[in-house]
């Protein structure tokens, strides 16, 4: 079920995110049949649909906004909670599970104290199972970030999930040492 | 007219009849519940108003069958007995019987059904499932209760097709799907408040006004 | 050029032939080594892109002018990434190297490019007979193969139209446009060929009624949608060779007369969706899509529209009410979309693999489609075959050829010398076959027949330690999320089916449960509203009749003889094996289940254990030490000693 989360609140950047979409849907134009590629676009620039987009949405098709709310649940590619910076994707694909995946996702849900579907709370990571991301070969897959990793094992998840750790600590620390020296 | 049987029972009716319709309007009843009388493409999502026509391997759901001359029609044979009483059992697994209290008690389309079909309302065939969330109260007028939806969607129909509102949606997905009236609070017109009529058609009082006009 | 197409002079189409030609003997004759890499998703997961970068900057290093290709997928996953070098001075034919690494391309460009040697320990085969290295054609994984659909990916840039053209694309169109559109349906029904989506439903007479249709308006679409957890060839065709798809939809368009066509592909495919949008605007500058195609004055407005994810929207009234902009819910059919569909047109709904088998038959004729494959599904199928075989990926074959061919010959047969057990084709909507169905040659009746069906030519091939049960679970929880929740038997009834077969794969279940499986998966055939629904059963109701041991080991002994489902295996160490000492299994353990008895030798607290396996694959084989068997109870007992608790804890 998808879990919505209307209570949180946009931050400043989203908010100047949706703003920019706005000039853009009166290109794209009125037409019912333009929902769906719409909701796509506000998605790939926040990352997730906000209730405040949803509201958007409604009036600029003028429908109302439990008709964009029907249509975004209905689809699994539209997330109402954002993502963690490191999304993680393990593939349950038939070659995938048959090749014991779905111990790939416990481990990751173990290490991260999370289920899939959810981020934690300090919004690094988020884990999700995904239908095949076409690298059966490579099976068990996932995808962390940008990054597809085959012949996965439970082991290799603490080492991935301390890798973007520490990733993460290196660039904070780079941007405080810019941030000073400037 | 075109002249059909059904049950050996000869039967004469406007040409291009809805056959559930014809069924109905001539004192057959076939179980149904998400039809509504007048829908020019009935849904056929209930699953329960199964006949058998003469020439046609398989039971059909007769929502979907315009009515034709020498149609000959079965509306009682196991097959189709077999399918609705599955399909109810299916329904009320995820349903809250708790019929002492129950506004739609005696008027419940589940228990007509059941009654019909001779289908016990707790059976042990599936394990029952009921939803976490017991009540919506967040549409302002109308309170929404999960558990006792059976998802026919007349709600959503009259809503959109008679009021041409689309306050009322099917929302989620699969197992999960509900009516949703997702932030519609701030947009919903004052007319829904005298309306009513998603209510009235609701055969489980899963939609209830918040207050009696 | 054929001689059939020189007949059909179009000034137009010659001058973008004769511009794709030069420039295709540009790149022949171009001095150097030529490098072909695939670089599909498929290739890119396995390291495609780090692999051109270390080409690149080798190249660079050294000096060397060599031209890189890139190019789609050539469907050997199990090669990935896969490249041809094509290194005329050094006296060798090109040559097919599978799993190069950057390591490898690095080397390959010292020692191969810049030293002429080959490198004969990592050369797969060469692409042409010659004396020196074997043809992989001599392999049968690329002799058996009958490539039609799948002809030219991995071999042209699927970014370059021109390399589409040059090798002899879009020559169709020329001559087709000569011809009546009844002439083009006609010589579409005489190939007898039948659609790729799943059903197999006739394409030429599917046309036919759509263009019999007094509309003005009609429209087609391209179901790229493509759903099946295991299947991936529609994604390949688009990525690898686009221009064949859009070649077969304007030849539809033209013979239905629809001036507007959408492609349907899922958002999930991004390199898919980058790929044909560039084709249909490489193909609109070229005037082959748009007004006046090659001066016809027939128009074609092509788009692409993309799916959010929801496996029901490959059912083609969800599909369309997806396109409107609503939730992806079917509806019962009839009307046929050919008959009421996007917007209320009448809409022809092709699959990928259907639209891309149509310039092949416009090229060659319907009597030369015919020759291939069966009587009633002419022509050639596609699998991706996956699972326990030698060489995964995906194959296009004759329709006719049989299991056991496409299994043990074309894919290598099962590793590690384990017995096949059985394989499953057609994804969620398909069905486990037995050995017994090895021979049943591979058309869509026979398929039917057996009770699985040809559907999205997912297939996965099971050793004897994979549990049938388990697969019937996978399988079913996947449809059973992917159910839309309109009707009642798919919404309420897959999730019973699921959740009793979960209790199996616990050792919860019991006798009943097996008696309501079955008649349930009955009824929710029999009952469904559309195809997800009426099909969704078929992996319980083919496991259930062909291996019905497999259930009743569960039910009655709470026993997994495939050792899949976790609650019913245990995993000990055999303590004559284990070494004293040896601590292997011990760092490798998610969960620190593993402890050190009071002799130094290693035994697994059951009470933490998760059942990952990983201790099995970490204990050194000298020693191969850890056992799994179920029931569980087989497992000894060994007592953790006191003081290692404290110490992990």
């Amino acid at each position: 079920m998808k879990d919505l989360g209307m209570n949180l609140a946009l931050s400043a950047e989203e908010k100047s995110l949706l703003e920019l979409i706005t000039p853009e849907l009166v290109k794209i134009g009125k037409d019912r049949s333009k929902l769906i590629p719409i909701l796509q676009l506000i998605q790939e620039k926040l990352a997730y649909l906000p209730g405040e987009a949803i509201h958007m949405v409604a009036d600029h098709l003028s429908i109302s906004p439990s008709e964009v709310y029907g249509v975004a649940t209905f689809y699994n590619q539209f997330r109402f909670n954002p993502p963690g910076r490191n999304p993680v994707k393990v593939c349950l694909g038939t070659a995938c599970h048959v090749k014991g995946g779905d111990i790939i996702l416990e481990n990751f849900e173990r290490k991260l104290d999370i289920k899939e579907g959810q981020t934690t709370p300090d919004r690094e990571f988020s884990i999700e199972r995904v239908a095949c991301v076409g690298c059966c070969a490579l099976a068990p897959v996932t995808v962390v970030g940008q990054t597809v990793h085959g012949h996965m094992q439970p082991s290799k998840v603490e080492g991935l999930v301390l890798r973007a750790r520490i990733e993460r600590e290196k660039q904070q620390r780079e941007k405080q040492k810019n941030e000073s020296s400037e | 007219m075109v002249t059909l049987l059904i049950d050996d029972k000869k039967i004469d009716v406007k040409e291009g009849t809805n056959l559930l319709r014809a069924c109905l309007e001539n004192d057959i009843y076939i179980p149904n519940l998400c039809y509504i009388k007048g829908m020019q493409n009935p849904p056929a999502s209930c699953r329960l108003c199964f006949v058998e026509i003469e020439g046609e391997d398989h039971p059909i759901a007769s929502c979907t069958v315009r009515v034709r001359d020498d149609m000959l029609v079965h509306t009682d044979t196991p097959r189709v007995r077999r399918l609705q009483k599955t399909a109810l059992q299916l329904l009320l697994s995820v349903h809250d019987v708790d019929c002492k209290n129950c506004p739609a008690n005696r008027k419940c389309g589940l228990q007509d059904m059941a009654r019909f079909l001779k289908t016990a309302l707790k059976s042990n065939r599936f394990d029952l499932f009921l939803k976490k969330n017991q009540v919506d109260q967040s549409h302002p007028f109308l309170d929404y209760y999960p558990n006792r939806c059976v998802l026919c969607g007349r709600c959503v129909y009259v809503c959109r097709d008679q009021q041409k509102l689309t306050e009322l949606t099917f929302a989620q997905r699969g197992f999960n799907t509900v009516i949703g009236f997702f932030g519609n609070s701030q947009t919903i017109p004052p007319s829904c408040d005298r309306c009513r009529a998603c209510a009235e058609v609701c055969p489980v009082a899963a939609l209830l006004p918040k207050r009696e006009i | 050029m054929s001689p059939a197409n020189k007949e059909h002079a179009n000034p137009r189409f010659d001058e973008i032939r004769e511009k794709a030609e030069t420039r295709k003997r540009a790149f022949k004759e171009a001095p150097g080594p030529k490098i072909h890499i695939g670089m599909a998703t498929c290739g890119i997961a396995s390291g495609a892109l780090e692999t051109k970068d270390a080409f690149e900057q080798m190249l660079a290093q050294l000096g060397i002018d060599a031209q890189i290709h890139t190019v789609g997928c050539i469907g050997h996953c199990y090669a990935e990434p896969f490249v041809i070098i094509d290194h005329p001075e050094s006296g060798f034919p090109p040559i097919f190297y599978p799993e190069v690494t950057p390591g490898k391309a690095n080397m390959l460009t010292k020692l191969f490019l810049a030293e002429g040697d080959p490198r004969f320990e990592h050369i797969l085969g060469a692409t042409e007979k010659n004396e020196m290295i074997p043809w992989v054609m001599e392999f049968a994984r690329f002799s058996q193969e009958k490539r039609v659909v799948m002809e030219k990916c991995g071999h042209i840039d699927p970014e370059d139209i021109y390399d589409y053209i040059a090798a002899d694309g879009y020559s169709t169109l020329a001559g087709m446009f000569q011809r009546t559109p009844q002439e083009i349906i006609r010589e579409i029904k005489n190939s007898g060929l039948r659609g790729r989506g799943g059903a197999g439903f006739p394409t030429g007479p599917k046309w036919e009624l759509a263009a019999n249709e007094a509309r003005d308006t009609k429209l087609v679409i391209c179901n790229a949608d493509e759903g099946d957890p295991g299947a991936y060839m529609d994604r390949t065709i688009l990525e690898s060779n686009p221009h064949q798809v859009l070649e077969g939809i304007i030849a539809c368009a033209y013979a239905i007369g629809a001036h507007k066509a959408v492609v349907y592909v899922r958002a999930e495919y991004p390199l898919a969706v980058r790929i044909i949008t560039g084709a249909i605007q490489q193909a609109k500058q070229l005037g082959l899509v748009g007004k006046d195609i090659l001066g016809s004055s027939f128009d074609l407005d092509i788009e692409v529209f993309q799916g959010s994810g929801a496996f029901v929207c490959g059912e083609e009234t969800a599909l369309i009410r997806s396109i409107e902009g609503f939730r992806g819910m079917p509806r019962h059919r009839p009307p046929y979309p050919v008959q009421s569909g996007l917007w209320g047109k009448p809409t022809v709904i092709n699959n990928v693999k259907t639209l891309a088998s149509i310039a092949p038959i416009l090229k060659n004729g319907a009597a030369w489609y015919r020759k291939i494959g069966t009587e009633n599904s002419p022509g050639t199928a596609i699998f991706s075959v996956v699972g326990d075989v030698v060489h995964p990926g995906l194959i296009e074959i004759p329709m006719g050829v049989t299991l056991r061919t496409l299994i043990f010959d074309i894919c290598g047969g099962i590793p590690k010398k384990k017995k096949f057990k059985a394989v499953q084709i057609g994804g969620p909507s398909g069905g486990c076959l037995p050995e017994d169905f090895l021979d049943t040659p591979i058309d869509f009746d026979s398929l039917t027949q057996a009770g699985a069906m040809m559907g999205s030519g997912g297939m996965v091939v099971m050793d004897e330690d994979t549990c049938t049960v388990d697969i019937s679970r996978y399988f079913l929880d996947f449809t059973q999320k992917e159910s839309c929740g309109e009707c009642t038997f798919c919404r309420i009834g897959t999730f019973h089916l699921l959740t009793i077969l979960e209790r199996i794969t616990e050792g919860e279940g019991n006798e009943a449960d097996l008696k309501t499986l079955e008649q349930l998966s009955e009824d929710i055939k029999n009952g469904s509203l559309c195809g997800l629904g009426k099909t969704a059963p078929n992996p319980v109701l083919t496991s259930l009749r062909y291996f019905k041991d497999d259930y009743d080991a569960h039910v009655e002994e709470k026993r997994c003889p495939g050792m899949m489902c976790r609650p019913l295996v245990a995993y000990y160490i055999d303590l004559e094996k284990c070494a004293r000492g040896c601590d292997a299994c011990v760092g490798c353990c998610p969960v620190e289940a593993v402890f050190t008895t009071s002799n130094r030798k290693k035994g697994i607290d059951q009470s933490l254990c998760v059942k990952c396996g990983e201790c099995m694959v970490a204990c050194p084989p000298e020693y191969d030490a850890v056992r799994k068997v179920s029931p569980p109870q087989l497992a000894p007992i060994v007592e953790r000693p006191q003081q290692t608790v404290k110490e992990h804890k």
